[in-house]
């Protein structure tokens, strides 16, 4: 049987699509091609992991397992293997941004800012692993492509304008790429708490928004996250040295940055 | 077409409805919108150009949006949930 992303007669691909309200957010899914039952048995997995994710992660959760490894009730060894790899993933991120990218905030360990995209990405591989041909997976504005929607076209996303609601800034492409992530931290995130490692108190930074292009949601995620805390001039020439990492800065002054291998992802 | 609900803002009620053809915005018009005083000024500006960025997002072609990080609230207001429910 052929490929049907690539099928010469241009055959559209069949659509699944579905919103999940969680983290305090809603988690867009739009999935093409693989075998009906296959894939709605993996959409069901991928929503019921990002509830148990929130369970697990929950920082506002008294009874979660990072609330109860914070008070030092339960031990990593006791928490279900995912919170090692996140917490590895932290200190990994922490290492990598030279601290901008935290994931301690008021004394407590809160991995929040990493966990939305870790997760997002994780559900977007799990609906792939099921046979799916193109997954996008939206993460509250973080975005996590897979394969292509169609026969004859790319995953392409806009990004928002965050100085013109409803407006877009720019649109990415996937051509090309089987596997793309877009992540945009900005004024108005949520969930990411984002201090100046020199000092200690919130960052004062000159820009917007930041949106980082790589092939995982995780890091791109945390990238964007870091530069922002960091302001356009040193988050930039950061995001510059970041292997397989593009990325779009727009600051408070309307001006907009961008790495240098960012024109061929925009289209 | 689509008709989002009526947001209360600082300079009175907002209403947006979206017009989809073949999974692409062809149009946005607000429904309702503060008059009076100096909101009128700024939704004068402010509107037309919500229209006009909301149609150049049609016209993109897109599957998704990546922005700062909405609320479960926010989202109902957001483009992607108006990609979402174009379901194209």
């Amino acid at each position: 049987m052929a490929d049907p992303g690539t099928d010469p007669a241009g055959i559209p691909l069949s659509q699944l699509r579905h919103a999940e309200e969680a983290m305090g957010t809603v988690f867009s899914f739009d999935i093409r091609g693989g075998e009906p039952t296959a894939v709605k048995a993996a959409l069901e997995e991928a929503v019921a992991g990002l509830h148990t994710v929130d369970e697990v992660f929950s920082t506002y959760r008294e009874d979660s397992q990072i609330s109860r490894l914070d008070r030092g009730e339960v031990t990593i060894e006791e928490c279900d293997p995912e919170v090692a790899e996140v917490l590895e993933l932290c200190a990994e991120a922490e290492r990598l941004s030279e601290g901008w990218f935290s994931a301690t905030y008021e004394g407590r360990f809160d991995p929040t800012g990493l966990v939305k995209g870790w997760a997002t990405e994780r559900a977007a591989l799990r609906l792939v692993e099921a046979g799916a041909v193109g997954v996008s997976v939206n993460g509250g504005g973080d975005v996590q492509l897979c394969g292509v929607p169609g026969p004859d076209r790319p995953w392409r996303v806009g990004v928002a304008d965050p100085l013109r609601p409803g407006g877009l800034a720019a649109v990415v492409t996937a051509a090309g790429a089987d596997r793309l992530a877009v992540a945009t931290s900005g004024t108005a995130e949520r969930g990411a708490h984002i201090v100046d490692p020199r000092t200690g108190k919130s960052a004062v930074t000159d820009l917007v928004s930041v949106t980082a292009v790589g092939p995982h949601l995780t890091w791109a995620d945390c990238w964007a996250t870091a530069a922002f805390a960091m302001g356009s001039r040193e988050g930039l020439a950061w995001l510059e040295s970041l292997p397989d990492t593009e990325a779009l800065l727009i600051t408070a002054g309307d001006e907009v940055r961008c790495t240098g291998g960012l024109a061929s992802r925009l289209g | 077409m689509l008709t989002g609900s009526a947001v209360q803002t600082d300079y009175g009620p907002v209403q947006v409805r979206i017009t989809v053809n073949g999974g692409k915005i062809t149009q946005a018009e607000a429904l309702q919108q503060p008059s009076g005083g100096r909101s009128t000024q700024i939704s004068g500006t402010a509107i037309p150009q919500l229209n006009q960025n909301a149609v150049a997002a049609g016209s993109a072609d897109i599957d998704a949006v990546s922005g700062a990080t909405y609320t479960s609230g926010g989202y109902k207001e957001s483009l992607q949930s108006a990609l979402d429910q174009a379901g194209g």
